[in-house]
């Protein structure tokens, strides 16, 4: 089912296009991935998505409903949390908290609080204004009250920077397990290629406001054809170093060690020609193509 | 229009009410710094002019009505103010809030503060003066109703031109119910301005409310066509303030409510 769809979306700011026809859809309990590099137009599709900012052109609709003539249903039913956005600096925690829960029909606000300080370790913070705490402790904040009306749909910009990696770990799990248990489909936009490997079924890239690719991060990792293959060479070195060169192969140097850049069919042929050249090797390490390697990839593309 | 998200907003200001400092001041100091320089300067005019045994009770009734006029505008802008400064309005508009709920809570916290603060200010008056607001008797109501209707639609003017352009004009939101206080003639009769201010003083609904009150002091009579003149122009502007807050709002969702401070 899906629960999020944007048709043709598009955002001018005078002649400047941020945004050009992005068309997508979110599955229920899917969690796609949003990703470009800094000024790609990530942040203002999703400040469209959320009807802060009003769409020069397209339509977005949550649940099969126009977010433009059914808002307020729809956002019972969604929220957003960003490191980029502030509650209120001189408000403690415990205030912030309850006065964004009115904000939402709820049946039981005291429980809800009193749930998301014990998932999010706050109960220590409660009464700390938000001025005093530190960045990582404003995006545990944050993610809380992102989760305040069990969102259905949850937009959520850079998650889970600033934590500490233990934190991280658990937030991402949180959002899997609310994943299983709520039907939760999430949007992500994070500068953490594994996290969004580990957590995303899809990925969507943006680029100068335009879709240039939207797959699996597997799927879009597959499409890179080089490998890297790491050899630590003690004898032969002289000799790698003079083959690689005559070969016009890729490689770049670290001590006794040579990281090099193969197609991956080739490898098994590569290593054969290694050993015909009498290049011994005392250890090898093939690393596979990832995620960041295909964004980096298509990215340098779109920026030259 | 929910009550709960109303009062959401309504317990964001209340919460920063409590704990800000440059609020309580506001709302509490300056009317009484107000009330002791302006009330001990009347009361030594009077001592010298004891004929004039009204003067002293106009200029007190002066600032009390004016720090309706004052706090029912002040609340609104600063409050718009303190979202921006908080980059805070992405926050509120990201739950089903809608627009008219936030302007809702905008007028119920200016109620409670101007409740709050007139009652303290109108304390202190009668503790230091033996001065009662309460003197106007039954008028008091429409008075006090078609002033904070004159803090409203300034209030919401001044939010209007914040959110067009920006926390760089927030000076407005202290200074520009100040530029109608000399044509309101809070303290003097409209005679004693000049002819082109007194035709610009006509079309300020407090000018009328200040007339009328002098009336009642000096010569114990009311005269309702000029509240009801005030009511009109009051409700007349109003409505033209809030649809220019509802456009200067679609403004800025044209640029996004991040970029807005």
């Amino acid at each position: 089912m899906i629960v999020l769809e944007a048709k043709n979306l598009t955002k001018k700011f005078g002649d400047f296009r941020a945004v050009d026809d992005i068309s997508f859809a979110l599955q229920e309990r899917e969690i796609l991935g949003l990703l470009g590099p800094n000024g790609a137009g990530k942040t203002t599709t999703i400040q469209m998505l959320l009807g802060v900012l009003t769409a020069t052109s397209g339509q977005v609709s949550y649940f099969g409903k126009d977010l433009a003539t059914h808002r307020q249903e729809i956002m019972e039913k969604v929220n957003f949390s960003s490191t980029y956005t502030n509650l209120p600096w001189s408000l403690t925690v415990k205030e912030n908290l309850t006065f964004i829960s009115y904000l939402y029909d709820l049946s039981d606000r005291g429980a809800k609080l009193s749930e998301l300080s014990e998932i999010f370790n706050l109960k220590q913070l409660l009464n700390e204004r938000m001025q005093d705490l530190s960045a990582g402790q404003l995006t545990r904040v944050n993610l809380a009250k992102a989760f305040i009306n069990s969102p259905k749909v949850l937009l959520l910009d850079e998650p889970t920077a600033s934590l500490d990696p233990d934190v991280a770990m658990t937030i991402r799990k949180y959002l899997l397990e609310q994943r299983a248990d709520f039907d939760l489909s999430i949007i992500i936009t994070s500068h953490n290629m594994a996290e969004v490997e580990e957590l995303c079924d899809r990925v969507i890239i943006i680029s100068s406001g335009k879709t240039i690719a939207d797959d699996t991060p597997d799927n879009l990792a597959k499409t890179i054809e080089l490998v890297h293959v790491e050899l630590l060479i003690e004898s032969s070195l002289e000799t790698a170093l003079s083959y690689l060169n005559s070969q016009s192969i890729s490689f770049a140097k670290q001590g006794k060690r040579l990281k090099i850049s193969v197609k991956e069919r080739e490898i098994p042929k590569f290593l054969q020609l290694l050993m015909e050249e009498k290049i011994f090797y005392k250890e090898i390490s093939i690393d596979k193509p990832t995620l960041e390697d295909f964004f980096l990839q298509v990215t340098a593309k779109e920026i030259k | 229009m929910r009550a709960h998200r109303v009062k959401a907003i309504v317990l964001r200001y209340l919460f920063l009410f409590r704990r800000s400092y440059d609020r309580l001041t506001d709302a509490f100091y300056w009317p009484t710094i107000d009330l002791l320089v302006w009330g001990l300067m009347s009361a030594y005019f009077q001592a010298r002019n004891p004929g004039d045994t009204n003067f002293m009770v106009i200029i007190v009734t002066g600032i009390l009505f004016w720090l309706i006029v004052w706090r029912g505008q002040y609340e609104i802008t600063v409050n718009i103010l303190e979202d921006l400064w908080n980059k805070n309005l992405v926050n509120i508009f990201v739950s089903p809030l809608s627009f008219w709920e936030w302007v809702t809570s905008f007028i119920i916290i200016g109620v409670i503060k101007a409740a709050l603060s007139v009652s303290f200010a109108s304390l202190i008056a009668f503790l230091l003066y033996k001065i009662s607001i309460f003197i106007y008797g039954f008028y008091l109501i429409p008075y006090i109703i078609s002033l904070i209707l004159t803090g409203w639609w300034i209030g919401f003017l001044v939010g209007g031109l914040i959110l067009r352009f920006g926390t760089k004009i927030q000076t407005l939101a202290w200074a520009f119910v100040a530029v109608i206080s000399p044509f309101s003639a809070i303290y003097y009769p409209v005679s004693v301005l000049p002819q082109w201010a007194q035709f610009v003083a006509w079309f300020i609904p407090t000018t009328y409310i200040f007339e009328g009150a002098r009336a009642i002091v000096n010569n114990g009579q009311f005269d309702i066509f000029p509240l009801l003149l005030s009511l009109l122009l009051n409700i007349v502007y109003l409505g033209l303030s809030l649809a220019f807050l509802r456009t200067s709002f679609n403004q800025v969702l044209k640029k996004g409510l991040v970029k807005v401070y």
